[in-house]
């Protein structure tokens, strides 16, 4: 539809102006919350985003190209309507630097059946200020600890605006060969903070959601909440784990995404 | 020509210092971005992207007063994008620039209408797409009643307007044409379309400018714009149907008729799925196979495994009641021959919210076999044969009609209910004649029974289960109510004649026997969760259950005047009723769960037991109660690298059952006698389990190892009493009791490892099963040590996609020891070598077959027999997607299948034979709507 008539588009315009204005100003005084700004603030920008997360394992093996369309037919009719399951995952963030890892609150309620699973080691850091990056993954039952320096994912903007957790957000979109996966991620544009959940940052405004694979995974934002943060970005003391490059990381999935490519069999045992 | 080079290259280099000059490496690009009325938009985001593919190159923000600067950034062609919250994003071609710096001005960005913005994007929360002008969303936000037109759906669109007459404006506009997927539809009435598709078959809604129909025919553009829609129609990827249906017929050599029919057809969509089935064959495929099934009951496969007998959160599930015997899968047991039928129709409805199944399936089968035994009773250092032959046939069928629905109110209340109601009848007719000897040459006396029944019955299954999370994290109430039903009645004809040789003697006996019964169960359990810490959990459960059985037996005598014979003839009611009350403490946290708990049982058992109806009680009745307390210990633990481990301990009292107790004998073969034994005691069980598992993924091995362990103090085992009685011959009295400490060991292991990753593998799995246990047999106690080692290894070879190789060994040993006699100790040998081919050698042709190679010794009976099965077939797909088959299959090529089973048990060693479906050969041909595949199956999916 074409843009509304000129009268509403001036009227609305102003308001939105003069809103934006007012917010500005109220939030500078109260220097609370000052993430409408631009460079002036966002160093004193900091706080944690929870992010749900659902995975639904039939479109990630939908998504798998080599396994045969018989099964995967049989599987998404046996199974389509009962193959999410969900967790809560956490960014905490500054200007120059992010720490994402799982919460400790479960997002399903069929979790609470009194057995408790092992948490596998995780988390991923960003340093924009020194360009660095360490990630402390279980991949195939083993701990890498990776380090490297930061490299920004190749976005491709598009053109989609939509609203997550109360911003606007555009979209942007990125192919993962390794992983073989199609990605779309939704930043603010309000929010002019290059950061995001998972392997995911360096867009114009903070991501808010990103879609793997037309929802094999998707991560939403639930709630941002601005706040100083204390021992959010510590690290494990004990972090055992193989030292192990950014390259060398992909080398290590490479070799075992060719493997289960071979046996015909979706690889289980690495992050999605 | 040198020179002339050289001024070229002269020239060539100065043209390109010229061209360096005008267009420089580097550049700032800047500009000021302003809304429609020229004010400044403040902290719009501007990138720059490659202008082929749009990936992002650099990116900023413009400043309070909307500038924004790109310094020093590669001068070369250039995408700008400005985006800012409710203004449509603006895309800028920037051509690599003469100058150092590109200012490129104002950059003007338009409003969003406000409408689109606060109802789409704010409220509706749908995304909205930007083409230019045009802008799209998601239509299927708007919810339309069921039934709705797209006119319908329009009047909730924002930015849309639709009069009486159904003509459509948009931003004020007239509509001139609306498309259906980008074609016209219904000629140039834009109103055809939207007053006849249904809503919900529409997903988006496009509106945008088009040049007037004026300038489309003469190709000059008047500048005229007229608004045009189109509505893009939903892509149907979750409906849809598939089902296969074959026919086969073939025979062996001797000409006997082989055919078998199978299909089934499923339709679906997002939430609702149908399905039929349909069987019927006589080569001995008594049901479906787990393909078939599964395919046929869709979402709801795994969903009779709800229990709501709740107790020790990894209990045995002692209470545990929904059997699956009336599974239309296939259970043939291998002896003789089969005719089969049946079919069944399923529907479920599926979404986030309710799950709903019900399912009807009927069966039918007919089964004939005649089957040898020889068996050899031990007793005292002494023993007697039975050379048993049986000529057996039955005809059963039963209707299952089950329902299950689930529903989830919200995520903190579920109700699952579900129900179950089958009726069964089987008639059964049975020719025995048995040979008796002492000592394995001359005969004693022959048994010759001819025994016919006709059975039948109801049962109905149902049960509720209510489960409540309260909002404190870890609390939750469940509770669960059942009620069980299964009334019925056999009628038997039982006719026995006993010739004895020692002194010729004839006995004929003829009785009636005429049952009928009614089982009724009641049963609710509550349980109740409390979290004491973020890891410590205490768990409390009450079980209430109460079992009213009422069986009516009565035997007449077919030769006298069919007059009851009171001492065979019992009715009684049974009545058992349990209250068992238990908590436990669970400390759940990071992959350590240890539980530690205890349940307090009080078990009451009533039995009164008379000839018939109104008659005096036989005995005093039966008025038992047991108390007992059992702690339970269960610990499991998640190592890091995906390894687990779980130990439990269990103490177990059971009661003895009604059949045990029962003051009245059981006599359906005048050769053997069964009696009740009323001063039986509870058996007390200990258990301990021992499980470990472990994977590895990145070298694709597994490891496992599954033990446990049974101890029971005073187990109760029948006492038989083999007396020789000239009269009759040699009879067996049995009399149950409370005989001896009993032990069980039952161990698995596996292991599965690629010896070439992806192209060979070798699995391996080894299985220990010991039974002690003991019982008197004539006033000696005779100790039995069962032994069974099992061996189980293959080869999986897969050189290439289109051939798939499997070599495989098997080996099962049993070790049978009986204190009584240990002469006649006996160790049987069963050992199979097997080698399995899938080949695939031309893109539609299949070659498949396999052979096994089957031994059987048992030394001490001089038994060795040797096995030979192979079988073969070649398989054509045909049709252009592949939808038909056409399979040639030769079943046992070397005519050698047989039923044989051995084993040895309390004091006897037995050996059953029985002839079966052995050599054949069958065309068949398959139609699959959805097409075959043209790919190997490698067979390792579940599902």
């Amino acid at each position: 539809m074409k843009p509304s008539s000129k009268r509403t588009g001036i009227s609305f315009k102003k308001v939105n102006h003069k809103y934006m204005k007012k917010a500005l100003i109220f939030m500078f005084f109260l220097s609370l919350i000052p993430f409408f700004s631009g460079k002036t603030f966002s160093q004193q920008t900091e706080g944690t985003i929870k992010y749900l997360t659902t995975y639904d394992w039939v479109k990630m093996l939908n998504a798998c190209d080599y396994l045969s369309k018989e099964r995967k037919e049989k599987i998404s009719y046996m199974w389509g309507n009962r193959s999410e399951w969900k967790i809560y995952e956490l960014l905490h963030f500054t200007a120059k630097k992010t720490k994402f890892e799982e919460s400790e609150e479960s997002a399903d309620p069929r979790e609470d059946d009194g057995y408790s699973g092992r948490k596998e080691t995780f988390f991923m850091t960003c340093d924009f200020e020194n360009n660095t990056m360490f990630d402390a993954i279980t991949t195939l039952g083993k701990v890498y600890l990776i380090e490297d320096s930061l490299r920004k994912p190749d976005w491709k903007i598009l053109n989609d605006m939509k609203e997550v957790a109360g911003h606007v957000c555009m979209n942007a979109s990125l192919t993962d060969t390794l992983r073989n996966q199609k990605i779309t991620a939704w930043f603010a544009l309000d929010i002019p903070l290059q950061v995001g959940p998972d392997r995911f940052f360096g867009l114009p405004g903070m991501i808010l959601e990103v879609n793997i694979n037309k929802g094999a995974c998707v991560i939403t934002a639930e709630k941002i909440e601005m706040k100083k943060l204390s021992t959010e970005f510590d690290l494990p003391k004990k972090l055992k784990g193989k030292k192990i490059s950014s390259a060398e990381y992909h080398a290590v999935l490479k070799k075992f995404y060719d493997e289960k490519r071979q046996a015909e069999e979706f690889p289980w045992g690495v992050r999605y | 020509m040198k020179s002339t080079r050289k001024i070229i290259s002269i020239l060539l280099f100065a043209f390109s210092i010229v061209s360096y000059a005008q267009t420089p490496q580097r550049v700032t690009i800047k500009g000021i971005v302003k809304d429609n009325d020229n004010n400044e938009a403040a902290f719009a985001t501007v990138m720059l992207l490659g202008p082929k593919d749009s990936t992002l190159q650099n990116f900023t923000q413009s400043n309070e007063h909307g500038a924004f600067t790109f310094n020093n950034v590669k001068n070369t062609s250039y995408l700008l994008k400005v985006s800012h919250i409710s203004f449509l994003p603006l895309q800028l071609a920037i051509e690599p620039s003469n100058t150092a710096i590109n200012d490129l001005g104002a950059v003007a960005i338009k409003p969003i209408a406000k409408e689109l913005f606060e109802v789409v994007i704010r409220e509706a929360k749908a995304p909205l797409t930007i083409r230019g002008d045009t802008i799209e969303y998601d239509a299927t936000t708007f919810k339309a009643p069921p039934g709705s037109t797209v006119e319908d759906l329009l009047r909730r669109l924002p930015g849309i307007e639709v009069d009486i007459s159904g003509n459509l404006k948009s931003q004020g506009k007239d509509v001139k044409r609306v498309y259906v997927d980008g074609k016209t539809f219904f000629g140039d009435d834009p109103t055809g379309a939207t007053k006849n598709l249904d809503a919900n078959t529409v997903s988006k809604v496009q509106v945008f400018d088009e040049k007037s129909e004026q300038s489309k025919l003469t190709g000059v553009d008047d500048g005229v714009k007229e608004k045009a829609m189109n509505l893009e129609l939903k892509e149907e990827y979750k409906k849809g149907s598939f089902g296969k249906v074959t026919a086969a017929a073939g025979a062996n050599e001797k000409g006997v008729f082989r055919w078998a029919g199978r299909g089934n057809f499923n339709r679906f969509d997002k939430k609702n799925q149908l399905s039929i089935i349909a069987y019927a064959n006589n080569i001995n495929e008594t049901g479906v196979n787990w393909e078939d099934y599964s395919e046929f009951k869709g979402q709801s496969t795994f969903d009779q495994y709800d229990n709501g007998d709740f107790g020790f959160s990894s209990g045995r599930g002692r209470y545990y009641s929904f059997d699956d015997s009336d599974s239309p899968m296939n259970n043939f047991d291998g002896r003789g021959f089969t005719n089969n039928y049946g079919g069944g129709v399923n529907y479920n409805f599926d979404n986030t919210k309710t799950k709903f199944n019900v399912s009807y399936f009927y069966k039918n089968n007919n089964q004939k076999y005649d089957q040898f035994n020889y068996k050899e009773t031990l007793y005292s250092d002494s023993s007697f044969f039975n050379y048993d032959t049986t000529n057996y046939s039955d005809y059963r069928q039963n209707h299952t009609l089950s329902t299950r629905i689930e529903q989830i109110f919200d995520s903190n209340n579920i109700i699952i209910a579900k129900a179950n109601v089958r009726y069964s009848s089987i008639g059964a007719s049975s020719l025995n004649n048995s040979i008796y000897s002492v000592n394995d040459i001359d005969i004693l006396n022959d048994l010759f029974t001819n025994n016919s029944n006709g059975k039948y019955s109801w049962r109905l299954t149902s049960a509720a289960i209510y489960r409540h999370k309260f909002k404190v994290k870890g609390r939750s109430f469940a509770v669960s109510a059942a009620y069980n039903k299964n009334p019925g009645d056999d009628n038997e004809d039982l006719y026995s004649l006993n010739r004895f040789f020692i002194n010729a003697y004839e006995e004929i006996i003829h009785r009636m026997s005429a049952k009928d019964y009614d089982k009724q169960q009641i049963k609710s359990s509550l349980l109740y969760t409390e979290p004491l810490s973020k890891k410590f959990f205490i768990e409390l459960f009450y079980n209430f259950n109460t079992i009213n059985n009422k069986v009516n037996r009565q035997i007449t005598d077919a030769l006298n005047n069919d007059i009851r014979i009171d001492s065979l003839s019992v009715f009684y009611t049974n009545d058992v009723m349990i209250n068992r009350l238990g908590g436990d403490v669970r400390y759940s946290y990071n992959g350590l769960n240890i539980m530690l708990g205890v349940a307090g049982q009080y078990l009451q058992m009533k039995g009164k037991y008379s000839v018939d109806k109104d008659m005096p009680l036989l005995t005093e009745p039966i008025n038992k109660s047991y108390w007992s307390l059992s702690p339970k210990f269960t610990f499991t633990y998640e190592f890091p690298n995906n390894m687990w481990l779980e130990f439990d301990y269990g103490y177990d009292v059971t009661e003895p059952s009604f059949e045990y107790l029962q003051p009245v004998p059981n006599v359906s073969n005048p050769l053997y006698r069964t009696e009740g034994n009323i001063n039986l005691k509870p058996e007390r069980t200990h258990n301990i389990g021992f499980d470990y598992h472990y994977y590895n993924p990145a070298s694709f091995t597994h490891l496992g190892v599954n033990s446990s362990y049974n101890y029971c103090a005073n187990g109760i085992s029948y006492n038989h009493n083999v007396v020789m009685t000239d009269s009759i011959g040699i009879v067996t009295v049995s009399t149950p009791d409370n005989n001896s400490e009993t032990h069980n060991v039952n161990s698995w292991m596996w292991i599965g490892y690629p010896i070439i990753k992806t192209k060979f593998t070798n699995d391996w799995s080894l299985g220990f099963w010991y039974d002690n246990s003991g019982s008197y047999i004539n006033d000696v106690f005779n100790e039995s040590n069962q032994y069974r080692y099992y061996l189980n290894t293959s080869f999986s070879i897969t050189p290439v996609s289109k051939l798939v190789i499997a070599l495989s060994g098997r080996a099962s040993l049993i070790d049978s020891r009986l204190s009584i006699n240990t002469e006649r100790n006996q160790f049987i040998q069963s050992y199979t070598a097997g080698l399995s081919l899938k080949w695939q050698f031309t893109k539609k042709t299949f070659f498949e077959s396999n052979f096994d190679y089957k031994f059987y010794r048992t030394s001490l009976y001089d038994y060795d027999e040797n096995i030979p099965i192979l079988n073969a077939s070649i398989r054509q797909l045909l049709g252009k997607k592949n939808n038909f088959e056409l399979r040639l299959a030769a079943f046992d090529i070397f005519d050698k299948r047989k039923y044989i089973q051995q084993y040895s048990s309390q004091n006897y060693n037995i050996r059953s034979t029985a002839e079966t479906l052995a050599r054949y050969f069958m065309l068949s041909f398959s139609y699959n709507i959805k097409g075959y595949e043209t790919k190997l199956k490698k067979d390792r999916h579940f599902f």
